[in-house]
């Protein structure tokens, strides 16, 4: 075997309490929805419907062929009752809500076959994009319907990844269940069909042997397939992890993978394409994996797009305690502070964390059974299967840096957070700050995570990056000049701002 | 835990009430501090590291007490006087300037409170470990706005401010230490003599000391840089919890012994061998417990490689070529002093200029 890939920095997040087990639930079918018209990757569609319309699961609501952009689908049948401007994430949106007659059926994409190899790339195309699958992840699935910033052809390697570095992670087993594992292996060559010039990556958590065992025994036919077990080291799930571990390519950082040719899929969208095109299937639906300890019962769930995630969450949450939710990565992901707020496309994760504010006594000179910690200073990094509690204390008083070198040792990106910080700080913000890389910045989060002295660095990066954005300095200056040939940045930035 | 919870609301109450007293809040705050934990919560991030500054600074004093445990041994119970001298003294300069800045008090000084009795020599009157202990806060890091600041060692500055101004008390006077039944444990404190340290010998004498000796620390020497065995132990148990990087202790340790084996092949009677370098004078206390303190220490990783050399080719340098016995002490604060410069260039070789 290969020697395996992988990056310099990072941190292995090991058994958090409350992982999701491989349980399925289906949600029941809610009978009020709210849509989103922009969801994923790309601008915010037209809306099609007027309130009064009757309308059928799986029917298109939003869309528009002048921009980036996929189709948004109605995801229950009904009537809608608003088409009404809200703030979603910060940003103005247009949504749909539907009163819906409490149905779980839907409306197929005419076209579908499982004997897909016959039909031609523009008609799988057509099937990806009118499902709406096309939307997924952080530069969609290119089409030439414009659902990405380049065409199909442009892409050079496409990247499949399993790996879960996150402290909390989708189980991989629960998604390969059974037929789905074949699901994924012809989701992936559908993809390839449209995509010919791409060499294909699958990257999975090496951890997982018994699936990469039966994913190397179905793919080993596929000469322009490649398995890659990776280690699953945060922030190994990242775009830019995998490109430059997989790849060895440097990245085009603050830009996509996509100007550099390359797609980056995670294995839930691979198999929602695999049911686009052979079950006709919109994407209405999604696998949400509920995670945390303020969870009752962890597990996955299916839910359809536009539930509130009170429905979903509520009955779920563990009685007497104040928990925080956050979507998509507990280092990473917007806190979800309005309940009333539907799910969308993009949420794989939903996050409960006890908010704790109580303070321990003496707990400096605490064993720490459950701490997580960088450094080995509690007993639970003595031994392997230690259960590390999940809560949103600081853990410790905020103190200035001295300068113990953790946050460098686990930057992914092999800058230098402190001394950043400190230029942040002092407000020096001018070309040095360039040339220390602070465009570089994952924002994965990681040095706040292991600061001792609890400063919060990426914070101060970022803040960094705008002020000196403001200040004329463009992160463009830092990428522009090392890249001849990034494809679709134009679009890229257009969508970016739709 | 109720009852230091309900003391500490009974004393917050009266300096609310008191304006004159109220200056002394940061003694307070830091005391609850120190019992309890934090009740603030993350933003972003959600999660964070269970390591603060206080758990930091507890193991590096975990990690110091096989040396001090031996010192109590060796020296008798006059060490521990010395100890708590060095603390409340220190204490007191460091909740001075809390008091004065307002801001609250770091733990930092825990460390610096027990390092620096242990680099003084057992005789050590208690005045002077008062007088050095303050001037070494003082000047060593409070002039520099505190921890994190500091360019120098504060223990060092102290260290070296009574060398330099004491110098009969610093380096004439020694005692033999305790090695049998309980020694120092049930002793006030060992017997002075005028005898000369294993590294002066070798100047003097070119006596080499035996390494057994030298190891378990039955020779003269610094109340706590005798007893190797401890000093290790501690050393390798903090770079193990890392808590200390172990790149410069080990680029330390790697050069001292290139250097003195070059020194010894080339000019014996001046440059000792390698291994009686290392395990004579406070190099082995120095590169566990002082070189790598963070905050004076270079922080970039291969500053860290550079500047364990040069530490090392300053330790056998000194020791060989000038007329002190001892050349530890001045390394670090060269090393002190020149760690911000090897970082600068380190950052800017590392980071060339962009392309435009
Ligand atoms: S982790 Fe925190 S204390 Fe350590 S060097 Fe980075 S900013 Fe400073
Ligand atoms: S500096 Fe940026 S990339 Fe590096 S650890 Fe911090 S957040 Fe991650």
């Amino acid at each position: 075997m290969k020697k395996m890939r992988t990056f310099k920095g990072g941190y292995r997040f090991l058994n958090f309490e409350g992982q999701p087990k491989d349980i399925l639930e289906e949600a029941s079918i809610p009978s009020r929805v709210t849509i989103p018209l922009r969801q994923g990757f790309g601008g915010e569609g037209d809306c099609l419907v007027n309130p009064g319309d009757k309308v059928s699961a799986g029917q298109i609501i939003g869309a528009h062929d002048y921009g980036v952009s996929s189709p948004v689908h109605a995801s229950i049948s009904g009537v809608v009752t608003e088409v009404k401007r809200f703030n979603y994430f910060k940003r103005d949106c247009l949504m749909v809500s539907i009163q819906g007659d409490g149905s779980p059926e839907y409306q197929r994409a005419t076209g579908a076959t499982s004997a897909w190899e016959q039909l031609s790339e523009e008609a799988i195309e057509r099937l990806l994009y009118l499902s709406g699958v096309t939307a997924l992840d952080r530069e969609g699935i290119p089409t030439r319907m414009r659902s990405s910033v380049i065409l199909p052809e442009d892409v050079t390697s496409l990247i499949i990844h399993g790996v879960g570095s996150e402290p909390y992670n989708t189980s991989l087993e629960m998604q390969l269940q059974g037929k789905h594992m074949l699901n994924l292996v012809e989701g992936i060559r559908i993809l390839r069909k449209i995509m010919a010039k791409a060499k294909v990556y699958l990257a999975i958590n090496c951890q997982r042997k018994k699936i990469l065992e039966q994913i190397n025994k179905l793919t080993a036919q596929y000469e322009w397939l490649e398995v890659c077990p990776l280690e699953p080291r945060y922030p190994q799930g990242f775009d830019e992890m995998l490109v430059s571990a997989i790849l060895g390519q440097k990245f085009p950082y603050g830009y996509s993978a996509a100007n550099i040719g390359v797609v980056i899929l995670n294995v839930q969208a691979v198999l929602q394409a695999y049911e686009a095109v052979v079950e006709g299937k919109p994407l209405i639906e999604r696998t949400i994996a509920l995670c945390g300890p303020a969870f009752k019962e962890p597990l996955h769930i299916k839910a359809r797009i536009g539930t509130a995630l009170n429905d979903i969450v509520s009955p779920r949450i563990k009685e007497g305690i104040t928990p925080r939710f956050v979507l998509n990565g507990i280092l990473t992901g917007p806190e979800l502070k309005d309940l009333t707020l539907p799910i969308d496309k993009t949420y794989a994760q939903i996050l409960a964390i006890p908010e704790n504010h109580k303070r321990e006594f003496l707990s400096f000179l605490q064993f720490g059974p459950l701490s997580d910690s960088y450094s080995h200073t509690f007993v639970a990094q003595a031994y392997s299967k230690a259960v590390k509690s999940c809560e949103t204390n600081m853990h410790g008083e905020a103190r200035p840096c001295i300068s113990c070198n953790y946050c460098e040792e686990v930057c992914p990106v092999g800058i230098i957070p402190h001394l950043l910080s400190k230029y942040v700080q002092r407000s020096i913000i001018d070309e040095t700050l360039m040339n220390l890389r602070i465009f570089n910045c994952i924002e994965c989060g990681l040095c706040s995570y292991v600061c001792p002295s609890k400063i919060p660095l990426a914070k101060h990066i970022k803040e960094g990056q705008e002020k000196l954005t403001v200040s004329g300095c463009d992160r463009n200056q830092c990428i522009l000049p090392y890249f001849s040939n990034l494809r679709g940045i134009e679009e890229y930035r257009g969508a970016k701002q739709l | 835990m109720r009852l230091i919870l309900r003391n500490l609301d009974t004393i917050r109450g009266i300096l609310d009430k008191n304006k004159k007293l109220a200056c002394l809040k940061p003694i307070i705050n830091a005391i609850d501090g120190f019992y309890f934990g934090t009740d603030k919560v993350t933003s972003l991030p959600h999660i964070l590291d269970h390591m603060d500054l206080k758990r930091y600074m507890t193991f590096v004093i975990v990690g110091l007490l096989p040396a001090t445990i031996a010192a109590v041994y060796m020296w008798g119970l006059r060490v521990l006087a010395v100890i708590a001298v060095s603390y409340i003294f220190g204490g007191i300069v460091e909740a001075a300037f809390a008091v004065i800045r307002k801001k609250e008090i770091h733990e930092g000084f825990l460390v610096t409170g027990l390092i620096f009795p242990l680099i003084l020599p057992p005789t050590i009157p208690l005045w002077l470990v008062a007088v050095g202990v303050m001037f070494g806060v003082m000047f060593g890091k409070e002039v520099f706005g505190g921890t994190g600041r500091n360019i120098f060692n504060p223990a060092i500055v102290g260290r070296i401010f009574l060398t330099v101004a004491f110098p009969q008390m610093m380096t004439t006077s020694w005692s033999h230490p305790f090695t049998h039944g309980l020694g120092g444990f049930v002793n006030y404190s060992a017997d002075a003599v005028a005898q000369a340290t294993p590294l002066a010998l070798f100047k003097a004498e070119k006596i080499v000391t035996h390494y057994g000796d030298l190891f378990f620390g039955n020779t003269m020497g610094c109340i706590g840089e005798t007893c190797r065995a401890g000093i290790i132990l501690g050393g390798i148990f903090l770079i193990a919890a890392k808590i200390s990087n172990w790149r410069l202790p080990l680029s330390c340790l790697l050069s001292l012994i290139v250097f003195s084996t070059l020194g010894n092949i080339f000019a014996p009677d001046i440059f000792a061998p390698a291994l009686f370098q290392i395990l004579s004078g406070g190099f082995l206390f120095g590169i566990f417990f002082m070189v790598t303190d963070p905050v004076t220490a270079p922080c970039t990783r291969a500053g860290k490689w550079i500047g364990g050399a040069l530490f090392g080719f300053l330790v056998v340098l000194i020791r060989g070529l000038s007329g002190y016995v001892e050349g530890v002490m001045f390394s670090i604060l060269l090393l002190n002093v020149f760690a911000p410069l090897i970082d600068h260039v380190v950052v800017d070789v590392k980071y060339p200029k962009l392309k435009t």
